[in-house]
């Protein structure tokens, strides 16, 4: 009886033991995502291409001084991804009768700002998109979060983003290539949701300013449909129905173009639908996952391209600081271009 | 063995400038050859495609699901940014005459291929000589036209697989219990050949259950009469387990909100058929068969991709484009769309 019982035990520890790497296992990332250029302990991406030199050479293109605001204001109404949130409640007590302080009659508000992060025009850091449970350089990142945030690939090791902009008017690029098919619902022109932007696309809008990007750059597609979003809270629907955006082709060619972030007046950067309906955000693997470089959502373009338009120049000091957020994955910003 | 005559020998030297001289326009034609061979790659010409829908008719849905024509349509439009095609869209209203009219419409505008969505086989012939006359390509869907590729639901298939989930799903959890099968929905639809779906659901359910009694509950298409039907099964049936295959997502999730009225969700497992978007939702809807709801007694529902139908059928359209081999019958790959699988097959663009 008892030896039935040990043999019992035995066949129950073997059986568990055996079952322990299964339930114990972790992708196996370097099979899931390629290797970061800038070593194994990297965990700040196409940042690393912002150099002193690249930061130098961008400077060049501030030559009047003029700033040309390129992110929409934060507020409620705008269009919201999703059952993302973004609130403030304001702290005002001592505007109360009786409640300033001192004889100087001192009063202060604040804010409480309940918010998603990824909420407005906003940086998405490599920690925001991954494949299974991997992440940018291979990172298995299931072992990196707690509840409140990740213990890699957070904002804090981002580098600067003080480098050369380049604006890509998709807009132009249609017009001229008379397959222009725009929305109705937009007030200026915008090229309708689903419209995949090619690498000759992209190709054809540097041609029309005459630019090569170089690394280091961030590079801004303006598609119109940011329009959309101005038009917050009327359109928000519209806005978030879909967009048009790039495809996986010039995902791929701006990887080898080694530039730093890609932005455009849409919610995603990517076309939605996307290329084929079983992929999910997939230009966000192959950009942020595979490549490490950033994804700038819902950048206000139109007045960039306008600039462009009338000074026959596209390239800007691009101007916009990301908080050293520790452990997040992603934060609503501000940019400038500065010419 | 036959004789060859061979000039006389050259120098090495001049041998090798001889043999250059009299490669160089072979190697300059293969070059051109080449050259143009990646250009025209490159650069395919543009094709222009009709694409005949069986129907757009606000709120009509086909096949016996609860896609529309609209859905259809839309698939064509997004799956066609692949490719050099043009498409030009019809109508074909379910109308024999007006699918004629197509038909010499798009002889008229000489397109490369026509797509034929049509359930009427006579009409389909009709159209079919009138195109082959033309010289134009013809592609059917789901109603053959002769002579063409055929691109097609398997309703016995996808009925198998919604039975055998069930019958697998009765077997493993209720062995021992009294358990009956329930074919449900539009049975006797035969112009969306639902009695095949019933023939392979009956078939499934029996996978693992050879011994099941299956009762068929005929709504003739009203999903209203799922309720008063099931009702009154379940009221004769009280200490018993119930596997439902169902024959569309309406009627399924109809049988639950029975069974949830009757106060036996406890007593049911339901599969649909179709994975329209009343059971796995769109953006912030509500969504039955999702991963957050993995306790549903909805099993699932079997795909038929209507919505994905330009995806399907244009990569074969592309092929008879380009003159290459396509097999006579293209078979949709339906497959059960569980909490398990949703968001792999149907990835939601709100990520919710």
């Amino acid at each position: 009886m008892r030896r039935k019982s040990s043999l019992v035990v035995t066949v129950v520890l073997a059986g568990l033991i055996a079952s322990a790497p299964a339930a114990l296992a972790q992708t196996d990332c370097t099979k899931v995502v390629p290797p970061s250029p800038w070593g194994p302990n990297d965990q700040t991406g196409a940042t690393n291409r912002v150099t002193p030199a690249v930061t130098k050479a961008a400077a060049a293109e501030i030559r009047d001084g003029k700033v040309v605001v390129m992110s929409y204001p934060l507020t409620d109404g705008i269009p919201l991804f999703g059952t993302r949130f973004s609130k403030t409640i304001l702290t005002a007590t001592t505007l109360a009768p009786g409640g300033a302080l001192g004889e100087n009659q001192l009063t202060y508000m604040e804010d409480t700002w309940l918010s998603q992060s990824h909420v407005g025009t906003h940086l998405d850091g490599l920690g925001h998109i991954g494949r299974k449970d991997c992440y940018f350089n291979q990172i298995a990142m299931g072992k990196f979060i707690t509840q409140n945030n990740m213990t890699k690939l957070g904002l804090e090791h981002l580098k600067s983003f003080a480098t050369r902009g380049v604006l890509i008017d998709m807009v132009k690029v249609y017009q001229a290539a008379g397959k222009f098919k725009g929305n109705a619902t937009c007030k200026k022109p915008c090229l309708e949701k689903g419209t995949v932007i090619s690498k000759a696309d992209l190709e054809a809008g540097l041609k029309m300013y005459n630019v090569t990007l170089r690394e280091g750059d961030i590079v801004i597609v303006h598609t119109g449909w940011g329009n959309l979003f101005e038009q917050y809270p009327a359109q928000n629907a519209t806005y978030n129905s879909g967009e048009p955006g790039i495809g996986k082709e010039a995902a791929n060619w701006l990887v080898s173009q080694k530039i730093v972030a890609v932005g455009s007046d849409t919610w995603a950067v990517e076309v939605i639908p996307g290329e084929d309906p079983k992929e999910a955000f997939i230009v966000h693997n192959i950009l942020i996952t595979d490549a490490g470089i950033h994804i700038i959502e819902n950048v206000r373009t139109d007045l960039m391209a306008a600039e462009a338009d009338q000074s026959k120049r596209a390239t800007f000091f691009f101007s916009m600081t990301v908080p050293k957020a520790v452990g997040l994955t992603g934060n609503f910003v501000a940019i400038e271009g500065i010419r | 063995m036959s004789s060859v005559v061979r000039p006389p020998a050259l120098p090495v030297g001049r041998r090798r400038f001889c043999l250059w001289i009299g490669l160089a326009p072979c190697l300059v034609m293969s070059w051109l050859a080449a050259v143009s061979a990646l250009g025209a790659d490159a650069q395919e010409r543009r094709y222009t495609v009709a694409f005949a829908n069986l129907t757009e008719e606000p709120g009509a849905t086909l096949e016996g699901t609860g896609f529309t024509g609209k859905e259809v349509r839309e698939s064509f439009g997004l799956a066609v940014r692949r490719y050099p095609i043009d498409l030009v869209f019809y109508d074909n209203h379910r109308d024999p005459k007006k699918a004629l009219a197509n038909a010499e419409d798009a002889i008229a505008r000489k397109v490369d291929l026509y797509i034929q969505y049509c359930d009427d086989p006579a009409t389909n012939a009709r159209v079919g000589e009138r195109l082959r006359a033309a010289k134009i390509g013809v592609l059917a869907i789901n109603t053959p036209v002769p002579d063409a590729p055929l691109y097609t639901i398997d309703n016995r298939a996808a009925g198998r697989i919604g039975g055998e989930a069930l019958s697998e799903y009765g077997a493993k959890n209720w062995r021992g219990q009294p358990t009956i099968g329930v074919v449900l929905g539009n049975l006797r639809a035969q112009e969306h050949r639902v009695p095949d779906r019933v023939l392979g659901a009956s078939e499934g359910l029996k996978r693992h259950l050879p011994a099941l009694r299956i009762t068929p509950l005929e709504t003739q298409g009203n999903p209203a009469q799922v309720g008063p039907l099931l009702a009154k099964l379940l009221a004769s049936h009280p200490a018993t387990k119930i596997l439902i295959a169902a024959m569309d997502d309406t009627s399924a999730l109809a049988a639950k909100s029975a069974l949830d009225t009757a106060g036996r969700l406890n007593d049911g497992a339901i599969v649909g058929q179709g994975v329209d978007r009343s059971v796995h939702g769109g953006i912030n809807d509500r969504k039955e068969i999702d991963p957050s709801n993995r306790g549903s007694i909805v099993l699932g529902s079997v795909a038929f991709y209507l919505d994905r139908y330009g995806y399907e059928v244009l990569p074969i359209a592309i092929r008879m484009l380009r003159g290459e081999t396509v097999v006579t019958r293209t078979v949709t790959p339906h497959r059960l769309i569980s909490a398990t699988n949703v968001f792999i097959e149907y990835p939601p663009y709100d990520m919710n």
